[in-house]
């Protein structure tokens, strides 16, 4: 089966191939991420992100999956030495590049729970698999209609940054500008909390952030940089 | 010899970052302990041996990281240094991938046969005429 469905202002499409497919638990996958998109986003203002940060709610009184949504933004800050930051000088605490990957992986583990045994998640261009090999492309950065490569992926997930569909959006928060090193960052993980935040977190650091990003357990890497050259770790999964 | 064994020091000191590699806070709990090196003069393996020159093959100190110790042998060619190996590493998963080896390749436009694709975040404009909503149409 596959359903696409428009949350969090990005199309999310799930394909699950399995004989049987749980109802219930795709109805609760669109569920989950619609209660995210209203539990933390920072665009509504009634979210529980918006009302931490007006300091109507204390810091000690934030749900729990909030507090682990800000314990992983404070994470990759420091891993970073501060070039991903959700909390920019003159702008409000804006944690999406984390709970993008943290809710669609959470949503995935869904499935996972419900018995679900071979199916390919893809929100907005992050992708979370179970079981494959899925052939999963990686947009060409600078074409739309093109692939640049393709990843054998089996058990893991996906995640792109890259400033060639909503422009240069992502800062480097240790100068303020916008990070221009890098075309597009290509991030497989075990889970796409880590391969999200570390795709975006790598592209915020430029150049230097495809070491880095290669240095972090689990994670292997495709980076296309602003001279249009490809590097990439020797073990990201290419397909023959 | 005198020359080779700060020469040692610093470069035993200077690995450490590379096991440490993850920005931290918590640089000062990282402690060297007492330095324990022994020193072997060794016959060179490798030295072409006309001049007569020996190796000098130093045992760093064990160096402890909060990544676990680390330790390393450094060979000497007269004052210059011929070989670094690892004695110790910690067995943590960022220690092998702490030095990335990255493979450089042109870019490649191509269209293949795949299931889905990655890409930065897809906004409803990006999305009609992206490949995934062709791949969305072909099986729906």
């Amino acid at each position: 089966m596959r359903r696409v469905e428009q949350v969090m202002g990005f199309p999310v499409s799930l394909r699950v191939d399995d004989e049987r497919v749980p109802g219930a638990a795709v109805a609760a996958v669109f569920a989950w991420l619609h209660e995210a998109d209203a539990r933390f986003s920072p665009f509504r203002p009634d979210s529980e992100v918006c009302r931490l940060d007006r300091g109507e709610t204390g810091p000690g009184e934030v749900s729990a999956d909030l507090a682990e949504i800000l314990a992983l933004c404070e994470e990759y800050r420091v891993a970073t030495g501060g070039a991903f930051d959700v909390r920019l000088p003159g702008r409000g605490l804006d944690p999406c590049a984390v709970v993008k990957g943290w809710s669609v992986q959470r949503a995935a583990d869904l499935l996972r729970s419900a018995g679900v045994e071979r199916f390919c998640l893809n929100a907005g261009g992050d992708v979370v698999t179970a079981g494959g090999p899925w052939r999963v492309g990686i947009r060409h950065p600078e074409r739309a209609d093109r692939i640049c490569a393709v990843l054998d992926i089996t058990d893991a997930a996906v995640a792109t940054s890259a400033c060639y569909e909503r422009g240069a959006h992502i800062l480097d928060a240790r100068t303020g500008l916008p990070a221009t090193g890098l075309l597009s960052v290509t991030i497989v993980a075990p889970t796409l909390t880590e391969a999200d935040t570390t795709a975006t977190a790598a592209f915020a650091l430029g150049e230097e952030g495809v070491a880095w990003a290669s240095a972090r357990p689990g994670c292997e890497v495709f980076a296309v940089d602003s001279a249009r050259r490809v590097l990439r770790t020797q073990r990201v999964p290419l397909a023959a | 010899m005198k020359r080779a064994i700060p020469v040692l020091v610093l470069t035993a000191v200077g690995l450490v970052p590379l096991w440490r590699y993850e920005p931290s806070t918590a640089a000062s709990d990282d402690q060297v302990s007492a330095p324990a090196r022994t020193v072997t003069p060794a016959p060179s393996a490798s030295s072409s041996g006309g001049s007569g020159s020996s190796a000098l093959v130093i045992e760093g100190s064990v160096v402890n990281t909060e990544k676990g110790h680390v330790q390393v042998e450094v060979t000497f060619e007269g004052d210059a240094i011929s070989s670094v190996r690892m004695l110790q590493q910690p067995d943590h998963p960022q220690t092998t991938a702490a030095v990335p080896r990255l493979v450089e390749e042109t870019l490649q436009a191509q269209s293949a046969d795949i299931d889905t694709v990655s890409g930065a975040t897809i906004t409803s404009e990006g999305y009609k005429e992206s490949l995934q909503a062709a791949l969305d149409a072909r099986d729906a």
